[in-house]
């Protein structure tokens, strides 16, 4: 084993041991920690508090829009369900879901001892919980209404005078800003702390996602705080940025905000393609059948997809030229995330699978990220988004892809490393009713909104109307309270993950270090692993690190003469 | 089935172009949908584990995996192209066909004028509409205009020039035309030529505050003499009205 210290990361000052009782609570303690542990486990379990407050705005919004011209909630209720619920499902758990897990996952996977910049990341979690707290604390006063991305000129005071959109800028810019300060942290780990001998070429694709993901981050967040901070100075110290009275455009803050809308969109795709690719290979017993194309796929989404941006924006006045670039760049996107599902199919094929929870959300996700994915296909062509763009089938696309990306994805994720966080595996039996739910209700919520998006059902209305004719009428009523039913369905099965991510703390199957057999690094250390991760940085020689390491424990042992000691699976 | 998936129907030669490549991209679409939750299913049957079975290592060579990624890129392509012819055509505006508006009459009533000797037959009928909180507004050529029902004359190129006075709104009526944007101090403009009578409902497509969700608009499409005929009471409503409030505004000093 290597001890060569000019590889060692450096090592963390304030080493914890079973020394005196800490002082302060245990959940403080967590949150002022600068470990990537501590914080990457606060961001999940606050990123999955914020997704049960996000699907009860959902939820609400659905039971509105169950039957025509309902009265059960105010329309001002309804935008501000509708600002409070997107922010919350976007910005306050898909990102930090998934930012957190590499927070906690890629140093131990690149045999690292920290980030590259811890304390950076306490303040990152710190701005985080005080924007989230504050969305939700404005309940108490004026909640936000300025629709899912707070538009000027009705995000100005002009239309709207009360301190919400105000409420909307700070939480959505302090939690942006964190996770620009996240990514930064991250993808210099990723360049800078990896263990001795794990090149580039031989990186887990998680951490190569996590890589791709916060550059993607760091360009698409700074569009966001920079729009934001504009918006403010419009708001409040008589800016003009986007007021087209006085030289500025309303269609500027369109174009910052939609970079930064792409953005989010891609980092619902590329933390979990990069899990998933880690799974499919542990859970069919045979590697990735390229990982370089993988990489390469993976890469070329980040750029290809954020010069899409204008594909929101296609209704606009945009001279036609920049659209066709859009629209070019949004149809090549069609290239790597083909070829990412022809590799991850291929991987599968030919393997013994072992149909566990982590290789189940994986499916479901592969199967509901195709939905979204070719819905937006069909919609990256510029009439047929002029015939769809705004409509309820452009948010089926949408919630597709969250749904699939994001919520599966992740939770594919979290089933994966989760005995690796706590020490034990999470119910498999509710993790199998969990998957199910939420591949049917996607199904059921979604399709019903395709097929009313088609009919020309506007997006983010707090009411829907009759049609004027009685066929479409009756199709437009029965699909809205299928959809209804369907997110109810989905919302189970959700919330029934999260339970069982916090009964299994206490509950769940105690497992070893290497719960399912994986090949990389944060197999190595202890579930969950020390404070330091590694009591020894082991030398990298293959993109299977742990099987090399399995194979000299073998050797060793059989030259001793010793019983053999493989490492089978625990669980 | 296809019914469900089906659009609007269309009732202008742009809504046309709509919906053809929609069906396209709906085949392509339904086609790689398909094949890909196929695939996932039968390598899920095939290959769950069982015993004895060691996993065989599958190998794309170099040459397959640029084949694959030489289709998809030719999907792109074929697409992409279709995209920007159907786009042009779309954007293009039709003359005027025969049971329509004709472009001396159009003259007329923009400026009251006799018709001149040579006209200039295809000239669209060009109406402003502009969005306001949480109306359409219709502006045409003699300087009437119409709240929510916009009354157009049939088989006739109409030019929308799309405005706002407030926040962004997206004008749409399916069937008639896409989706543009009437954004402050941006000009932005669609078109459509309706190829029979009746109503056809719209809607505003963009978030638009409180009441968002009621900003609605109807076009009513009738023949070339009624349409001339509402023109003119049209006007004269509105005179008698204006006349009214000074009237009104007389008597009381103001």
């Amino acid at each position: 084993m290597s001890t060569n210290g000019r590889t060692l990361a450096p090592h963390r000052p304030e080493l914890v041991t079973d020394g005196p009782a800490p002082r302060r609570p245990r959940w403080l303690e967590m949150v002022m920690s600068s470990d990537h542990k501590d914080v990457g486990r606060v961001y999940i379990g606050a990123a999955l508090s914020f997704l049960v407050l996000g699907i009860v705005c959902f939820l609400l919004m659905r039971l509105q829009l169950a039957v025509p011209e309902n009265d059960l909630i105010e329309p001002v209720t309804f935008n501000r369900l509708l600002s409070v619920g997107s922010a919350t499902l976007i910005v306050l758990f898909a990102l930090p879901f998934v930012f957190g897990l590499f927070t906690y996952i890629v140093p131990l996977q690149i045999g690292a001892r920290s980030l590259a910049f811890p304390r950076l990341a306490s303040l990152s979690l710190w701005l985080y919980l005080f924007g989230g707290a504050l969305l939700y604390v404005s309940f108490v006063y004026t909640p936000p209404e300025g629709g899912f991305n707070s538009w000027p000129p009705l995000s100005d005071t002009v239309f709207i005078s009360n301190n919400g959109i105000d409420v909307w800028i700070t939480a959505v810019g302090l939690t942006v800003l964190g996770l620009v300060l996240l990514s930064i942290n991250l993808a210099v780990t990723v360049a800078k702390l990896r263990a001795p001998g794990l090149a580039w070429r031989r990186l887990p694709t998680f951490s190569y996602s996590a890589a791709v993901s916060s550059w993607t981050m760091i360009i698409a967040g700074s569009a966001m705080v920079a729009a934001l901070t504009m918006l403010e100075i419009d708001r409040h110290f008589n800016g003009v940025f986007f007021d087209p009275g006085e030289g500025g455009a309303p269609l500027y803050y369109q174009h910052l905000s939609w970079i930064f809308f792409t953005g989010c969109y891609l980092l619902f795709l590329l933390p979990a393609f990069g899990a998933i690719s880690e799974i499919l290979p542990v859970f069919s017993g045979k590697p990735l059948l390229s990982r370089r194309v993988l990489a390469i796929s993976l890469t070329a989404i980040m750029p290809l997809g954020l010069l899409a941006w204008m594909q929101n924006m296609m209704t606009a006045s945009i001279p036609i030229g920049f659209l066709y670039a859009a629209m070019l760049m949004s149809l090549l996107l069609v290239i790597p995330i083909g070829a990412i599902f022809v590799n991850l199919i291929g991987t599968l094929a030919g393997g013994v699978l072992r149909m566990r929870a982590p290789l189940i959300f994986s499916l479901a996700a592969l199967s509901t990220l195709s939905f979204g994915l070719i819905l937006e296909l069909i919609q990256s062509v510029i009439p047929v988004n002029w015939l769809l763009a705004d409509t309820t089938a452009s948010t089926a696309a949408s919630g597709y892809v969250l749904v699939g990306g994001a919520v599966l994805g992740g939770f594919a994720a979290l089933y994966y490393w989760y005995p690796k966080i706590t020490g034990r595996v999470m119910g498999e039996a509710l993790g199998r009713s969990s998957a199910t739910l939420i591949v049917l209700g996607a199904q059921v919520t979604f399709i019903p909104l395709f097929l009313a998006g088609v009919e020309g059902q506007q997006v983010d209305i707090f009411k829907f109307f009759e049609a004027s004719d009685a066929v479409n009428s009756m199709s437009l009523n029965a699909y809205n309270l299928i959809a209804t039913i369907g997110a109810f369905v989905l919302s189970i099965g959700v919330v029934l993950s999260i339970v069982n991510a916090y009964v299994s703390l206490k509950s769940g199957v105690p497992t070893g270090p290497d719960a399912w057999g994986g090949e990389t690094l944060e197999w190595f250390a202890t579930s969950p692993p020390p404070p330091h991760n590694f009591d020894v940085v082991p030398d990298v020689r293959s993109d299977e690190p742990l099987r090399d390491i399995r194979e000299a424990v073998r050797r060793r042992d059989a030259s001793r003469s010793t019983p053999s000691e493989t490492r089978e699976p625990v669980a | 089935m296809l019914a469900l998936l089906s659009p609007p129907g269309g009732h202008s030669p742009n809504a046309d172009d709509l919906n053809t490549l929609y069906w396209v991209m709906l085949v392509i679409g339904v086609i790689l949908l398909i094949a890909i939750n196929a695939a996932l299913l039968a390598v899920i049957m095939r290959f769950r584990a069982e015993r004895g079975r060691q996993p065989r290592r599958l190998v794309l060579r170099r040459p397959a995996q640029l084949g694959t990624a030489g289709a998809f890129a030719l999907l792109a392509i074929v697409t992409f192209i279709l995209g920007v012819v159907v786009t042009s055509d779309a954007k293009r505006i039709e003359a005027t066909g025969a049971d329509g508006l004709q472009g001396s009459a159009v003259l007329t009533a923009q400026r009251g004028l006799t018709p001149p000797a040579t006209s200039t037959k295809s000239a669209p009928l060009e109406i402003r509409a502009c969005g306001q909180q949480w109306i359409w507004r219709y502006e045409y050529p003699d300087g009437t205009y119409s709240y929510y029902e916009l009354v157009v004359p049939v088989d006739t190129a109409i030019v929308l020039k799309l405005c706002s006075t407030d926040v962004v709104h997206r004008w749409w009526v399916p069937g008639l035309s896409g989706k543009f944007d009437a954004t402050p101090g941006e000009s932005n403009q669609t078109w459509f030529k309706a190829d029979e009578t009746g109503d056809f409902d719209g809607a505003s497509y963009a978030f638009s505050g409180a009441s968002y969700a009621v900003m609605r608009t109807r076009v009513h499409v009738v023949d070339v003499p009624t349409y001339q005929a509402w023109l003119e009471q049209q006007a004269a409503g509105i005179q008698e009205a204006q006349t009214f409030v000074q009237q009104a505004n007389g008597e009381t000093g103001g």
